[in-house]
């Protein structure tokens, strides 16, 4: 038996999580500063120039932030779903990149079908091509006791080199130039949600599913069940007598699967091909999404935009103040160190108080 | 008069709206055994956790040796001399006794052997035997109990705190302890215990401290008071009735009237199961019928966690045959770790279990208002001390979280109850409380199967008593029925003589 993992982050009320979130943004940049501080940058500047490359416009807030928020949403909802059932599910970005990689392929195969048709069938094709990728670790947890948090990391470096195999390979595109897949036909694409900005109705979709999970995890059975198994197996198993295993096989399949379609909607929505670093790490930015929004999907959506958000800033950042666009990479890392020192300290004060 | 080795006064301790301690006193001698008692949440446990560094107090004053001093953290505590055993345990479940035991003792350790000469040395001079090579995580409770008293009295301290060591113990084992106590006491040190029972406590302190609400509300030698007064101290009331308590005679209900026409609930047939850290079950028959408690007697680890998962659903034999009702409820021993969620509320504990009733779902959504409903009726009826069914469970004491387990399980029980050492670190008033749970619900008709270690509680409250030993059941006849009677069985002796 594989040991039941702790807890990435304790039980929060809404207030708790947000007093949280902010504090380790308040952390996060105060750490930040001094680090530009150290590497000769205007920590100043570069809020001043991250503030006006995300929410500087309309355009820049719908085109640019909204638009990078969507992946980070979904994948973010599929880590702190799979987090709730203690599934450490850290190949968001393979599974990402399976999704991708299966809408491109049925969406050119089917390339004839009307829209009606092909767009649920590109969509469909990523949700389950996210989960297969996840069956592999799944099974080696619940019937070889092995770690997923190892087994879905190398996960990550088969789906993305698999990827880039195929675009240099089987799927590149017909002239055979450009290390890409040619273009999904206009019936696998998402519709613009907002006329006259990038924004697709991936964004839609991702609030609608964070709605869904949040009233599923609150109130359903299988919700229940779910975070009974995260917070207790024993009790779950014990008390409940719940079936940890059918559990944990579901929250697993079911991460992969809403990671998938994460893959799915940004080629249906934004690049209509897939080709290499389609993602720039949003399946493991995808960790400090949720672990920062509390693992509650409502929360996901807020950090997801935030994310987006810092993203979008890089941009304007290393144009208007000089400072490399990775250093984004470096704010990312340090919120989720800052959640979990937080997080523990709040449940010493809260163990204080048992 | 002996001046105090150890003296604490005035200590206060808040954990958020909760005052555990609100002026506690207590003053250990050298050379006395002292018994420190008091209902659930009066503040015991929260007490020897500031004398073991493991809790800074808010306010007051502790001194060791006449001299204030400030126990920060255990080894603070140590380097005074004051070694805690804890309620719970603090072992490493994969290392072996050994190990564990080495980890426990003071310094870089000298040679591999030296640990293993000084444990062999506390064992020959207490008799506390456990089996040094086994890994931890095999053991029984009974065995970890012992492994944590070792562990403590390797690093010969001058002050001995136990908190409720013969929680898990056999009557014997408890006299045993007693015995080592009161030597230990007699080498000039100074011995503290919480333990749950009046009786055991009066047996082998010389004086006592009784805690109520946070605050010493007696103090004196044993000589001088009865288990009455202290019992009313406890309880903080003049018009306490002893029976009520647990303090009357234990006669037992043997036999009930018109038993062997009620049908049979629960049959196991020549069931086998494979042990895991202890017996497995080799063969065992048993029938439990409406309306009956039936005790299961023995020293834990026989194969009574066996019994009990395979009488609760949750483990199917390897042989035999098991037939079970569909209602059962199951009163684990492990309630922290199998009984709870501590990062859930009280509606949702009570969820964890009702979620499989008929009445508490539709569909595939739960009806959350009727659970609540059921948390608070638990909440109210079973006097659970907690501001709502809002609050987690891991905010509640060890008492408070039994009751709400058992609140849900006797709920969940409309056919079977199966019940393993439910009353396991309960004050007398909260043992009783939920002995009488369990009477009224066999009154109601409900089979219900008592495993446990407390030879008391089985022989008070069963109709029939089984004796397990070794993975076997054997039924205790009607002449057998004394402590010595069952006691002898337990031990797997055939002793019908003694």
């Amino acid at each position: 038996m594989a040991e039941a993992p702790a807890q990435a982050v304790g039980r929060m009320r809404l207030v708790e999580s947000l007093v949280l979130g902010a504090a380790a943004l308040a952390l996060t940049a105060g750490v930040g500063a001094v680090l530009l501080l150290l590497g000769g940058y205007d920590p100043m500047a570069a809020a001043a120039a991250m503030v006006r490359g995300a929410f500087g416009s309309w355009t820049a807030f719908t085109s640019i932030t909204l638009v990078r928020s969507v992946p980070l949403i979904l994948t973010g909802l599929a880590v702190a779903f799979a987090f709730r059932a203690g599934v450490w599910n850290i190949g968001a970005e393979g599974q990402l990149y399976a999704g991708a990689l299966a809408a491109v392929w049925v969406g050119l195969q089917a390339a004839t079908l009307p829209p009606l048709l092909l767009l649920p069938l590109v969509l469909s094709a990523s949700l389950v091509a996210g989960g297969l990728w996840a069956l592999v670790p799944t099974l080696m947890r619940l019937r070889l006791g092995v770690g997923e948090v190892i087994t879905t990391i190398l996960m990550n470096f088969v789906g993305i080199y698999l990827a880039a195999y195929m675009v240099h390979g089987p799927l590149q595109e017909r002239r055979g130039v450009f290390p890409q897949t040619d273009a999904l036909p206009e019936a696998g694409r998402l519709p613009a949600l907002l006329p006259g900005t990038a924004l697709h109705w991936g964004f839609a979709l991702s609030l609608l599913l964070a709605g869904a999970l949040a009233v599923a995890l609150r109130y359903s059975r299988f919700g229940f069940q779910l975070r009974a198994v995260g917070a207790s197996p024993e009790a779950a198993s014990v008390a409940g007598r719940i079936d940890v295993g059918r559990i944990l096989f579901v929250a697993f399949l079911g991460s992969g699967a809403i990671a998938g379609m994460a893959g799915g909607v940004q080629v249906s929505g934004v690049t209509f091909a897939l080709y290499e670093d389609l993602s720039p790490g949003w399946g493991y930015t995808a960790i400090a999404v949720a672990l920062l929004a509390g693992l509650n999907p409502a929360g996901v959506v807020v950090t997801g935009v935030l994310f987006g958000a810092l993203q979008a800033g890089a941009g304007a950042m290393q144009r208007d103040a000089g400072i490399p666009a990775s250093w984004v990479g470096v704010v990312e890392a340090l919120v989720i160190l800052a959640v979990l020192c937080l997080d523990r300290v709040r449940r010493r004060v809260g163990k204080e108080a048992s | 008069m002996t001046s105090a080795l150890v003296r604490l006064e005035g200590i206060e301790r808040r954990f958020g709206a909760v005052m555990a301690l609100s002026g506690a006193d207590l003053a250990l001698r050298p050379g006395e055994v002292h018994g420190v008692l008091g209902a659930n949440g009066a503040g015991k446990s929260t007490l020897f956790n500031v004398l073991g560094g493991l809790l800074r107090p808010d306010a007051g004053r502790i001194e060791v040796g006449g001299k204030a001093v400030i126990l920060a953290s255990p080894r603070d505590a140590w380097s005074h001399g004051i070694g805690l055993v804890h309620q719970h345990f603090t072992l490493v479940p994969r290392l072996t006794v050994l190990e564990n035991l080495a980890l426990g003792t003071r310094g870089p350790g000298g040679r591999p052997g030296a640990v293993r000469d000084a444990a062999l040395e506390v064992i020959g001079r207490t008799g506390l035997s456990v089996p040094l090579d086994e890994a931890v995580e095999e053991l029984g409770v009974g065995d970890r109990q012992r492994v944590e008293i070792l562990k403590a009295l390797l690093r010969d301290p001058r002050i001995l705190v136990l908190d409720e060591p013969t929680a898990v113990l056999t009557p014997a084992e408890a006299a045993g302890l007693f015995d080592l106590l009161r030597d230990l006491a007699g080498d000039g040190r100074a011995v503290a215990l919480v333990a749950h029972k009046v009786d055991e406590v009066l047996e082998v302190s010389d004086r006592l401290t009784v805690l109520r609400d946070g605050t010493s509300v007696l103090t004196c030698s044993r000589e001088e008071t009865s288990e009455a007064e202290i019992v009313r101290a406890m309880v903080g009331d003049d018009d306490v009735d002893a029976a009520a308590l647990g303090l009357g005679d234990r006669a037992g209900p043997r036999g009930v009237v018109g038993q062997h026409e009620s049908r049979i609930v629960a049959e196991l047939v020549g069931v086998r199961v494979a042990g895991r850290g202890g017996s497995g079950l080799d063969g065992v028959d048993i029938s439990v019928r409406a309306g009956e408690i039936v005790g299961v007697a023995g020293v834990d680890g026989n194969g009574q966690r066996e019994l009990a998962a395979v009488l609760a659903g949750r483990l199917a034999p390897e042989s035999g045959t098991a037939r079970l009702p569909e209602a059962v409820g199951f009163i684990s021993q492990d309630r922290s770790r199998e009984g709870l969620v501590a990062d859930f509320d009280l509606t949702e504990n009570v969820a964890l279990a009702f979620q499989r009733k008929a009445g508490f779902r539709s569909g595939s959504w739960l009806r959350w208002e009727a659970l609540e409903g059921a948390a608070e009726e638990i909440r109210r009826r079973h006097d659970v001390q907690a501001p709502s069914v809002r609050t987690l469970a891991s905010s509640l004491s060890g008492g408070n979280q039994q009751r709400v387990i058992v609140g849900r399980e006797l709920e969940m029980a409309g056919d079977l109850l199966v019940a393993e050492n439910p009353t396991r670190g309960l004050d007398i008033a909260a043992a009783a409380f939920v002995h009488e749970e369990l009477q009224r619900l066999a009154s109601d008709g409900v089979a219900v199967v008592l495993i446990s270690t407390d030879l008391d509680e089985v022989l008070t409250l069963s109709h029939r008593i089984m004796a397990i030993a070794r993975g076997g059941l054997r039924e205790v006849e009607e002449a057998h029925r004394t402590r010595q009677g069952v006691g002898s069985l337990m031990l797997g002796t055939d002793d019908r003589n003694g």
